[in-house]
């Protein structure tokens, strides 16, 4: 998109003539501020040239050029008020239905755009010229020209976009359009996601009663252990691994190198008091690591 | 995992990491029990576990980072009614509602809205950012029902 539009605008350039449709079209308006168009192409050929590098072309090309948020802030904002001057004295335009003026709209909006942005940067004579060309660029067809609404239009595609990479995280959301669909969507979504959670952990409560018993028998071996230690009666169904004091009531921040220190004691630990468990618990890390995904999404 | 270009943020921590802080959560639930009374009914079990899943889910998925993380921690530390050591944000409320009485965009709002009382911590967020925290804890909740899985399948009879 972008390339096409600065083809079209060397097009421009290279025609010294805009061909006599357009007049047409455009009526008695048009013409004139066509050919100060022609002009300021003319003598700010360089100009145009060193638009290239800079970093922010793509802000500046595209349909939307007038009003994005995202980039460089001030400058953007300073482009922003000066188009909004442009339009204002402008006002509302006359509505041509024809795709070849939504182009030269474009391409006009473009221009203005980029010499609003090199008019920052540069001297004031080019802000004379940036001031007759704020007349002719117009108002996106069929929009209005308000400060506000052009917010309204950025952040309307800010969220969109994120809606988009949503839609890729949420398995089942390509099928269904629009916003509400796909928000009704992921809220489903999240609510069974829950739902498992909540029927997981049942599930859980219910397998492990067994353990509550050996935890008695456990009490000063655990507190004496500073890495992880396993149990002597154990069975094989109940598991546990012991973290050194890390109390579910104090909510601290989570403390990486206290984890990073239990984590290579569990995995390299040497007292056994019964190599049983450790089989059994180095299983079921490995389970944890290798298990593909589980059967409950399949079942949705 | 491969990582494709994404606008938001969202790299979860492996597989590893939430299991080792579920369990480590859960052992410390299990040695809390033995010294209080243990005179479990099924309900308790099952909300402390699910408490358990709740808040080690933050934990691993980078606690600070995150504001669904943080909010969820917050509350859990406030039922225990201890003070949470983390440093917090100031609200900008007065802001937020004011932009929010502004928007108009019904359907979006109504759905926003239902979002905003299922992610923890949406209430205070814009639309956007709620996107943001929507889609990391979504990622982060199907990571948890994995390590849950996985640990059910392990320790059930076979």
């Amino acid at each position: 998109m972008d390339l096409s539009v600065l083809e079209r605008v060397k097009w421009l350039q290279q025609q010294q003539m805009v061909s006599p449709e357009f007049f047409e079209i455009l009526g008695s308006d048009g013409r004139e501020e066509l050919k100060r168009v022609e002009s300021y192409l003319g003598n700010n050929n360089d100009e145009w040239q060193s638009f290239r590098h800079y970093e922010t072309i793509d802000g500046c090309i595209s349909r939307t050029s007038s009003f994005q948020m995202e980039q460089v802030k001030n400058n953007e904002e300073n482009r922003a008020t000066a188009l909004q001057h442009k339009r204002k004295t402008e006002g509302k335009t006359e509505k041509i239905e024809n795709k070849k003026n939504k182009k030269i709209k474009t391409e006009d909006e473009t221009e203005s755009s980029m010499k609003g942005k090199s008019n920052m940067s540069n001297s004031e004579t080019s802000s004379e010229i940036q001031k007759r060309d704020y007349i002719h660029v117009r108002a996106r067809r069929g929009e209005a020209t308000d400060r506000h609404s052009l917010a309204e239009r950025a952040r309307r595609e800010k969220l969109s976009k994120k809606m988009k990479c949503l839609q890729d995280i949420v398995p089942g959301c390509n099928k269904v359009t629009g916003k509400a669909g796909m928000l009704d969507e992921i809220i489903n979504y999240v609510q069974s996601l829950q739902q498992q959670v909540e029927f997981l952990s049942m599930k859980l409560s219910v397998l492990n009663p067994e353990l509550d018993y050996h935890i008695n028998e456990l009490s000063t071996k655990q507190f004496q252990a500073c890495f992880t230690d396993l149990p002597e009666a154990v069975s094989k169904q109940s598991m546990m691994v012991d973290a050194s004091s890390f109390p579910l009531q104090h909510q601290e921040s989570l403390d990486y190198s206290v984890i990073n220190s239990i984590q290579t004691t569990t995995l390299g630990s040497k007292d056994q008091t019964s190599s049983g468990w450790e089989i059994h618990s180095q299983s079921l890390y490995n389970n944890l690591r290798t298990d593909s995904d589980s059967s409950f999404f399949s079942l949705k | 995992m491969a990582s494709a270009y994404n606008p938001i943020y969202t790299d979860v921590p492996e597989k590893d990491v939430f299991a080792l802080h579920f369990l480590q959560t859960l052992s410390n639930l299990r040695t809390q029990n033995s010294f209080s009374s243990p005179d479990n009914k099924t309900s308790d079990r099952v909300k402390k576990i699910k408490k358990a899943a709740y808040v080690s889910m933050a934990r691993a998925a980078g606690a600070t980072n995150r504001l669904w993380s943080r909010s969820l921690l917050h509350q859990a530390a406030k039922r225990n009614n201890k003070n949470v050591r983390f440093l917090r944000r100031k609200r900008r409320v007065t802001w937020l509602m004011r932009r929010r009485s502004n928007r108009g965009d019904p359907i979006e709002d109504v759905a926003a809205e239902r979002l905003r009382n299922l992610v923890p911590g949406g209430g205070g967020m814009e639309t956007s950012k709620l996107m943001e925290e929507t889609a990391h804890y979504i990622k982060c909740l199907s990571m948890q029902v994995k390590v849950m899985q996985c640990l059910v399948d392990g320790l059930s009879p076979k």
